[in-house]
C-alpha cells in the first residue's frame, strides 16, 4: 500500500513520462488514498479529480495505486484516464488555457483570442498543446457554457468573459 | 414583457450562499407544504401540470416521478447538471446565482419518490457552480435540511455533488450514471429505462436542473398556475439561452411559446453584425437551424416539432448574414467528431466521415456523391446510434443545407453574403 508501485502497472500500456512528485505533494497523495481506501468504483471519478489537484496529471504508477486503494481493477482506472477530457495521464502544464471556440465564441471572435494565446504561448493554433518549460497548457475546448460572455476563456479555474486579444499578454502573465 | 420571472426570480437579488436571503425570499416552504401534502400529491401535481423536462427530450416529469414512486427500493433521485449543449448555460446561471432552490426541489423529489439519496452531477467545467451547490448543500446539512428525519418527517436524504470530467456525452443520462459508477461515461441501451434500472441498476428519477427548479413554485402555487403560463400543450415558464450575433445576449426568462421574434428583438435588441438576420440555431448543435421566416413561430416543444424543429435546451442563437456557414457547419461537425463516445458505430464512424465532408464543404472542395453521401450518413446515425448524441449529431447540418438557401450549383448560402 502506499506509494510504492505496484505490479498491475505493469498490465496497463503505460505513457513513458514519469511523475516526480515533491514530498509534501507525496503526502498529500498518500493522505487522498488513505480516505477513498476500499470505497469502491463509484469514488473513481473523486479520487482522481482530489489526486490531480495535488499532481496536475497521473502516471500508470500513479493510476494504479488509485486502483489498489479503491480496490478496482487498474484497467478501469486507465479506461477513465483516458476517456475524460479533464483528467490527464501525460504531462501538463501547471497553468491550464482553456479558450472557448465554440459556435457563440466563434461568432464573437474567439479565432483572434486562440490565434492570441497560442502566439503569446508560442504553440500552435490549430491543436494547443504545452510550453516546453512545462508551465502552460492551451487547450481549444468545445462550449464551456459561457456564451452569453462570448468570447470566454479560463486560466485555471478563473473566468474571463468578453475577451479581446490584447488582452491576452496581460492575462496569461509572465509566460515566455 | 409584463411576464413576472419564476425560475430566475432570486438569480442576481440575494447572496446565493446565504441559506437566511433562501429563507428570507421563501425558500424551504415547498419543502414544507410537500410533506403536508404527502408523496403521492406531489406527484400528482406535476402530473397535473404536465411538466415537461427542461433538458432537451421533453420527456413527463410527473410520469418519471410515479413510475420510480411505485418501485421497491432502494431507488435514487439524480439532477443532471452536466449542462454541455453549445449555446447552453441556464442551469450554470442558476446554480451558481441560487443553489439552495437546486438542493430545495431535489430533496423534494426524493420525498415523492421515496428515494434516501441523491446526487448531483455538474459538469466539471463549472468550478463556481460546483462551490455554490456544495457550500449548499453542507449548509443544508448543518441545519437539518439534509441528512436524518428532516424536518421531523421521518425523511431521510443525502445527497451528494459529483463533478464531471469534460466529456459532453455523459449529459446523456444513462452515460451520467455510468460516469456517477466509475465507468467511462458509455451510454446504455434502452430500455430498460431509468425509472425501472438507473443508477447502480436501481429505479432512478433524473431530471435536468430547469426541471427540478420548477418544482418548487409549482408546489406552492399549484399546477393551475404553471398551466396558466405558455401553451396548453407545453406549459410553464422557460428559460431561454439567447446568444451569438444579437446586441444583448444573456439569459431570458418568459413564458413557454414565446416567439424568436420577441427574444431577437425585445430582450436581444436586435441583431447585429450585417444587422440582417440570416438564420437561428434552435437547440444547440443537437437541434436545427430556422430562417427568418419562422420568426413568428412560439418556441415551445409542441410548435417547434410542427415546424420539424426543436426547443431541446432552449438555445437561441443568432447568426446574421455576414457570417460564413460554411465554417459553422464545419465546427458543427468537428464537436460531433471529437464527442461521439465510441460505443456504437454509427455514431462512432458516422460523426467522421460527416465532419471530412462537411470539411470539403467548408474548402470548396466537395466531390461528386458526397451531398448524398451526408444526408445518408445522417439517416444512418438517426436510425441506428443507440442514444441521442448520434441521432442528433447531423439534424443542424443538414437543416441549414435544407433551411438556408444553400445552393448545390454554386456551393454558396444564398442568403449570406459571406459565403
Amino acid at each position: 500500500m502506499g506509494c510504492l508501485p505496484v505490479t498491475t502497472s505493469s498490465s496497463v500500456s503505460a505513457p513513458t513520462s514519469r511523475l516526480t512528485l515533491s514530498p509534501r505533494q507525496a503526502t498529500a497523495v498518500r493522505a487522498v488514498l488513505r480516505r477513498y481506501r476500499g470505497k469502491g468504483s463509484a469514488y473513481l471519478l473523486p479520487c482522481l479529480h482530489d489526486i490531480q489537484a495535488i499532481t496536475g496529471w497521473l502516471d500508470a504508477d500513479l493510476a494504479a495505486q488509485v486502483a489498489e486503494s479503491l480496490h478496482i481493477p487498474a484497467v478501469q482506472v486507465h479506461n477513465v484516464l483516458e476517456f475524460y477530457a479533464l483528467f490527464y495521464d501525460h504531462p501538463v502544464g501547471r497553468t491550464i488555457v482553456r479558450v472557448c471556440d465554440d459556435l457563440a465564441c466563434y461568432l464573437a471572435g474567439s479565432e483572434a483570442v486562440v490565434r492570441a494565446c497560442a502566439a503569446h504561448l508560442g504553440l500552435d493554433p490549430e491543436h494547443g498543446g504545452t510550453t516546453a518549460d512545462g508551465e502552460f497548457t492551451l487547450e481549444i475546448h468545445p462550449c464551456l457554457g459561457r456564451c452569453e460572455q462570448a468570447p470566454f476563456l479560463m486560466i485555471n479555474e478563473e473566468a474571463h468573459g468578453f475577451v479581446r486579444p490584447e488582452q491576452v499578454p496581460a492575462l496569461l502573465g509572465g509566460a515566455p | 414583457m409584463s411576464y413576472q420571472p419564476v425560475l430566475t426570480a432570486r438569480v442576481g437579488k440575494i447572496n446565493p450562499t446565504s441559506l437566511s436571503d433562501y429563507e428570507a425570499t421563501g425558500g424551504f416552504q415547498a419543502l414544507a407544504r410537500a410533506v403536508e401534502l404527502g408523496p403521492q400529491a406531489v406527484v400528482e401535481m406535476l402530473r397535473e401540470a404536465y411538466l415537461l423536462g427542461r433538458g432537451g427530450a421533453a420527456f413527463p416529469a410527473g410520469i418519471k416521478w410515479k413510475a420510480v414512486r411505485e418501485a421497491p427500493p432502494p431507488k435514487y433521485v439524480v439532477a443532471n447538471a452536466d449542462e454541455s449543449e453549445p449555446g447552453t448555460f441556464k442551469d450554470r446561471i442558476l446554480m451558481e446565482s441560487d443553489p439552495f432552490a437546486l438542493v430545495e426541489a431535489l430533496i423534494i423529489a426524493a420525498f415523492a419518490v421515496g428515494a434516501e439519496r441523491g446526487y448531483i452531477y455538474i459538469r466539471g467545467e463549472y468550478p463556481l457552480a460546483i462551490a455554490r451547490v456544495q457550500h449548499a448543500v453542507n449548509a443544508c446539512y448543518n441545519v437539518g435540511y439534509l441528512g436524518r428525519d428532516i424536518l421531523g418527517s421521518g425523511l431521510h436524504c443525502d445527497l451528494e455533488v459529483r463533478k464531471g470530467a469534460g466529456a459532453y456525452i455523459c449529459g446523456e443520462e444513462t452515460a451520467l450514471f455510468e460516469s456517477i459508477e466509475g465507468k467511462r461515461g458509455f451510454p446504455r441501451l434502452k430500455p430498460p429505462f431509468p425509472t425501472e434500472y438507473g443508477l447502480f441498476g436501481r429505479p432512478t428519477v433524473i431530471n435536468n436542473v430547469e426541471t427540478l427548479l420548477c418544482v418548487p413554485p409549482l408546489i406552492l402555487r399549484g399546477p393551475d398556475w404553471f398551466k396558466s403560463i405558455g401553451p396548453e400543450k407545453s406549459p410553464g415558464p422557460k428559460l431561454y439561452c439567447l446568444s451569438g450575433r444579437v446586441r444583448h445576449p444573456g439569459l431570458v426568462e418568459a413564458p413557454m411559446g414565446t416567439t424568436l421574434r420577441t427574444l431577437i428583438y425585445d430582450y436581444g435588441g436586435g441583431v447585429t453584425g450585417s444587422g440582417e438576420l440570416g438564420g437561428v440555431l434552435l437547440g444547440g448543435a443537437a437541434g436545427f437551424f430556422v430562417g427568418p421566416e419562422h420568426l413568428d413561430v412560439p418556441l415551445d416543444f409542441d410548435g417547434l416539432r410542427r415546424i420539424d424543429a426543436v426547443l431541446g435546451s432552449g438555445v437561441v442563437m443568432v447568426f446574421d448574414t455576414s457570417v460564413d456557414m460554411k465554417v459553422v457547419l464545419r465546427r458543427i461537425a468537428r464537436f460531433f467528431r471529437h464527442e461521439s463516445c465510441g460505443k456504437c458505430y454509427p455514431c462512432q464512424l458516422g460523426t467522421q466521415r460527416q465532419y471530412e465532408i462537411v470539411a470539403r464543404l467548408a474548402m470548396d472542395r466537395l466531390r461528386p456523391g458526397d451531398l448524398d453521401a451526408l444526408r445518408e450518413i445522417g439517416q444512418t446515425m438517426r436510425d441506428a446510434s443507440i442514444c441521442g448524441l448520434g441521432q442528433t449529431a447531423s439534424g443542424a447540418i443538414l437543416s441549414a443545407l435544407d433551411r438556408l438557401g444553400y445552393d448545390e450549383m454554386t456551393g454558396r448560402f444564398a442568403r449570406f453574403n459571406g459565403r
